[in-house]
């Protein structure tokens, strides 16, 4: 605090002192005489200098050096008045160099923090990891993690222990990153094969994707016993239609699972599930399938109020809602997109296509 | 501390701006060269204080001080440290104070260099930039503070707009801004001419070395902007009359014709009304570019964030000074007095009729600008106009004014004579004529309109050298005397011919680039292909990629032409995590002046494809270098002029010829 008034007082001081150096300066520096006749005579000189290297001919040297003439002799009669050098207006200079650093003062009390020291993130992170590491919150965590880990860049755990922190902190993009680091450290291990898996289903809102199911099948090549990786494999194969063969797999791994095992309610709970799903969705009107994706729509469109700079985004709303049938919010989407994007050639290319798309029958 | 060192130095510029207005008017009214003298000493303080809280918030985000609410919003731990630097004028706070830096620099400029301006002159025009400062300092410090403190810090920033994570925008906004506010002098010194009631020759000379370095800052920063939209925003396109680039385009056109117009005040005294008018116009639309781009009235990708609030406040900014400089403008112009009197062909009409042309344009521009949003006001009915509306209204005019710019150089003050222009300049029409129908006669696909752009740029370059060969007699057969007389040139010469050959050369571009450019897309997997004119590109890969703050999807294309290998486009497919954005970054692969450009589109798992697919987008853009390297080549002649010891800015007086 005591600095901040310290370097306040010093830079107050050295604008003040500007201030007076110049008046000083200009105090000192009498007769200057007004500079317009030294404009015109240069004009002249400069006349005669092109006419001398044949840049102008000579009646242009003439009637050139005439106006120059008529104007230096018009800036010569006019009568200036002459400014003071009076050193008695320095009054009103002090009182203006001491007054501007008062009024900065009070208006900074006003509107400044004045107690609120610097917060460098070098400095928090110091803070952090001088911390207990449990009462952190879970992106002070990843924080502190990514610094262990670009610490210890050979080490895989750290690089495992931050993917996990960057999980707890909701940033699976960095989470997977971290992983597939840690991958290319130790791609023998199978634990980092299954944390990689589902952090990508994580990403994936909970949706297998092939990455995650190549992700499970290398940590199954390194340990067939993986428990993660059978329980997702299996449930990618209920989820893309082949509820047989998942459940069957499920099935097994129930078999494989210790009577003590705490994930034994949960996978039995996937398995019931499962079961009545299979005959739930051969009963169930689609409408239930569609009110699904409108909800994705849905959440599509209010991050685009949000995060309006996506394209991408916005061709997927329109197709959405040509695919939905919705031609309203279909044609309004697409007004809104086209202003926003007006003369990006390619994106309203894309953009009416996606307009074109036929609606789900 | 350094934090609130920033925030107290920012008030400080404020009141040492206010301080500024103060003595100097005092000055003036009083005729004290002590009271002048100290009302300098406060600008150049006021631009100590602004540089200072400038340099401070730039520590705040080089140190990720996610205390300082702008930092939070703005930065990100991950980002490289160039765009951390970079972030300092990313977001609104931190550009309205990269604004402030750049006019209380100019403030502290005019102080120190303007030795050669006369007392009562140099002190208005130093209140007068006092009181821009003061304004908009009072708005950064009131409204728009960058150093507001959050007692809660966030872990981690939400980062900067990715598409701004870019060299060329890193840059763009401080010559932007030095040629937006570099205008700001010429305002001043407008408004100064018209209190002391003198726009005169020796006026007219003082205010050319504003204009010409706020004019070649601002060609720099337009082109660097329009390079940027070119290879960061992946539509193959570099100009789309966005509002947000005719904001900044305006002003240049203004500053254009401000910058003939004062060459005839400064030779003939005449015009010294108009010139005035441009020189107030000029930052007028500096200052409605920084109230369009921050109101939030637009949606574009270069606008920052929408905020009425403060478009209010600069709207009433804008009012307010245009208008007190208008209303000095319309009470004291009519006492002017008149300039000197030319005949219809002379090279005053000549520039009277470029200025016509150019005020013409700009109000084209600023129709096609306001129109839609006036209308959306009233109606509620949103409308895009685009570019056909300024083809058929912009170009038409830049026609005749290439037409025109020839000639002007060659053309004699007073009374010229129209036949020996004509006939000087008969040898250059003959060669921009053949190359249009050249171009017509061999080029496939036949385009009538960009032949006979080609035959305007030939001859704009052609017309442009006639001139320098007729000034250094270089047709006469004798070298000695020629080069005697161009090494004789002014440079205020050679930087003239220098920006009207940048305009021809980005004429060349443009007409070319657009005619015949090539645009082809398709989905590919990997292996495909995709034929663009005569290149055939081939996908051979794509890769994951770790940046330091993006994941990305690289693509690596083979580009053959007559089955020999050309290059090897690599795109990317960005994205990044902290704002959860995607971007594109463009493979240009240069040939010669042509570019052939690639974009990697999004990834699609096609339904029963078994493998994904990319969409490619890829544009072959003939002479598409030209386009950017036209308004470098007029921007260096911008600097030439400067440099022109004429115009050199603080040059008091010159020491006597030897007899």
């Amino acid at each position: 605090m005591i600095a901040l008034w310290v370097a306040a007082g010093v830079l107050a001081a050295a604008t003040a002192g500007l201030v007076l150096h110049r008046a000083a300066r200009a105090a000192a520096n009498v007769g200057t005489t007004d500079p317009t006749l030294d404009v015109y005579r240069r004009q002249l000189t400069e006349i005669d200098d092109l006419a001398d290297r044949g840049l102008i001919g000579e009646a242009e040297r003439g009637a050139a050096r005439a106006e120059a003439s008529r104007r230096l002799l018009t800036a010569a009669d006019a009568t200036a008045q002459p400014w003071s050098h009076d050193a008695g207006e320095r009054r009103p200079v002090l009182i203006a160099a001491g007054l501007a650093p008062v009024l900065a003062l009070g208006l900074y009390l006003w509107v400044g923090s004045p107690g609120l020291p610097d917060d460098s993130f070098k400095h928090r992170l110091s803070q952090w990891r001088a911390a207990d590491l449990q009462t952190l919150p879970p992106a002070a965590l990843a924080a502190v993690m990514r610094q262990v880990a670009t610490e210890r860049p050979k080490d895989p755990d750290a690089w495992r222990y931050l993917a996990l922190a960057e999980s707890a902190a909701e940033n699976t993009s960095a989470s997977g990153r971290a992983l597939r680091h840690a991958i290319t450290l130790a791609p023998g291990r199978a634990d980092l094969w299954e944390l990689l898996g589902q952090s990508l289903v994580v990403e994936g809102g909970g949706a297998p994707s092939p990455e995650a199911d190549n992700a499970f099948r290398e940590a199954l090549k390194r340990d067939p016993t993986s428990i993660a990786a059978r329980f997702h494999l299996a449930r990618s194969r209920v989820m893309s239609g082949d509820k047989a063969g998942g459940l069957a797999a499920w099935t097994a791994l129930l078999a494989d699972l210790p009577a003590n095992d705490p994930r034994r309610p949960a996978l039995q709970q996937a398995i019931v599930e499962a079961r009545s799903e299979t005959s739930a969705v051969a009963a169930a009107p689609p409408g239930g399938q569609i009110d699904m994706i409108r909800g994705m729509v849905a959440g599509l469109a209010e991050r685009l109020k949000t995060q309006p700079d996506d394209p991408e985004g916005w061709v997927r709303l329109v197709r959405s809602y040509a695919v939905l049938g919705e031609s309203a919010k279909r044609d309004a989407t697409l007004a809104q997109a086209r202003k926003r994007f007006a003369g990006q050639a390619a994106i309203q290319a894309e953009l009416d296509a996606a307009a074109k798309t036929e609606p789900m029958k | 501390m350094i934090d609130e060192i920033g925030g107290f130095a920012l008030i400080l510029g404020l009141v040492l701006s206010l301080t500024q207005v103060v003595l100097s008017g005092a000055a003036r009214v009083r005729r004290s060269a002590v009271l002048a003298g100290a009302g300098e000493g406060a600008a150049l303080a006021a631009f100590l204080g602004v540089a200072i809280a400038f340099a401070a918030l730039m520590h705040a985000f080089v140190v990720s001080d996610f205390s300082v609410a702008n930092v939070a919003a703005n930065s990100h731990t991950e980002k490289p440290l160039l765009y951390r630097v970079a972030g300092t004028w990313g977001s609104h706070e931190g550009s309205m104070l990269l604004w402030c830096l750049a006019l209380t620099g100019f403030g502290a400029a005019v102080a120190m260099l303007g030795r050669g301006l006369p007392a009562g002159l140099k002190a208005v025009t130093v209140a007068t930039q006092g009181l821009l400062g003061t304004v908009f300092l009072a708005y950064t410090v009131f409204a728009s503070n960058p150093f507001v403190r959050l007692l809660d810090p966030p872990v981690e920033g939400r980062s900067l707009n990715p598409l701004l994570q870019d060299p060329a925008l890193a840059v763009h906004p401080p010559f932007l801004y030095s040629g937006y506010v570099g205008l700001s002098v010429v305002f001043s010194l407008a408004a100064a001419a018209l209190v002391e009631g003198r726009v005169d020759a020796a006026w007219a000379r003082w205010v050319r070395p504003w204009a010409l370095a706020g004019w070649s800052l601002l060609t720099i920063g337009i082109t660097l902007g329009a390079f940027w939209a070119y290879y960061e925003l992946g539509w193959g396109g570099w100009w789309f009359w966005d509002p947000v680039e005719n904001a900044s385009f305006m002003p240049w056109l203004i500053a254009t014709a401000l910058l003939h117009s004062a060459v005839v005040t400064e030779k003939r005294g005449a015009l010294s009304g108009w010139t005035v008018f441009l020189a107030m116009a000029a930052f007028t639309f500096s200052m409605l570019g920084a109230f369009l781009v921050r109101s939030g009235v637009l949606t574009s990708v270069h606008a920052f964030a929408v905020d009425p609030t403060r478009g209010v406040l600069l709207l009433i900014i804008l009012g307010v000074t245009a208008g007190s400089g208008f209303l000095l403008f319309a009470w004291r112009a009519p006492s002017l007095a008149p300039g000197g009197l030319f005949a219809p062909v002379s090279r005053e009409s000549a520039l009277v009729l470029n200025n016509i042309l150019l005020a013409a344009a700009t109000a084209t521009v600023l129709l096609g600008t306001l129109y839609p949003l006036i209308r959306e006001a009233l109606t509620g009915e949103s409308i895009s106009v685009g570019p056909p509306y300024f083809n058929l209204t912009f170009t038409p005019l830049m026609t005749a004014l290439i037409l025109l710019v020839p000639a002007g150089p060659l053309l004699s003050w007073k009374r010229a004579d129209a036949q020996g222009v004509a006939q000087r300049l008969g040898l250059a029409a003959l060669i921009a004529v053949g190359a249009g129908l050249a171009a017509y006669a061999m080029v496939s696909p036949r385009k009538a309109f960009a032949c006979a752009g080609i035959a305007l740029g030939v001859w704009l370059i052609g017309g442009t050298l006639s001139e320098l060969a007729e000034r250094s007699r270089a047709f006469a057969g004798d070298w000695a005397e020629t080069r005697r007389r161009l090494t004789g040139l002014p440079r205020g010469a050679w930087g003239m011919t220098l920006a009207h050959i940048g305009l021809g050369v980005f004429v060349l571009g443009a007409c070319v680039e657009t005619g015949w450019k090539v645009e082809a897309a398709e989905t590919l997997s990997l292996g495909g292909h995709l034929k663009l004119g005569a290149y055939e590109l081939t996908l051979e890969k794509v890769q994951g990629v770790d940046g330091p703050n993006y994941d990305a999807e690289r693509a690596t294309l083979h580009a053959v032409r007559n089955g020999r290998e050309i290059c090897t486009p690599r795109p990317e497919r960005r994205f990044y995590p902290a704002g959860g954005q995607t971007t594109s970054e463009v493979a240009i692969c240069t040939r010669g002046a042509n570019h052939l450009y690639v974009v990697l589109g999004e990834r699609r798992e096609a339904a029963g494809a078994k493998a994904p697919v990319w969409l490619v987008r890829a544009y072959w853009n003939p002479w598409a270098l030209f386009i950017f390297i036209g308004p470098v080549i007029m921007a260096l002649g911008g600097f030439i002029s400067l440099s022109d010891r004429r115009l050199r800015l603080g040059v008091g007086k010159r020491a006597a010829r030897p007899a």
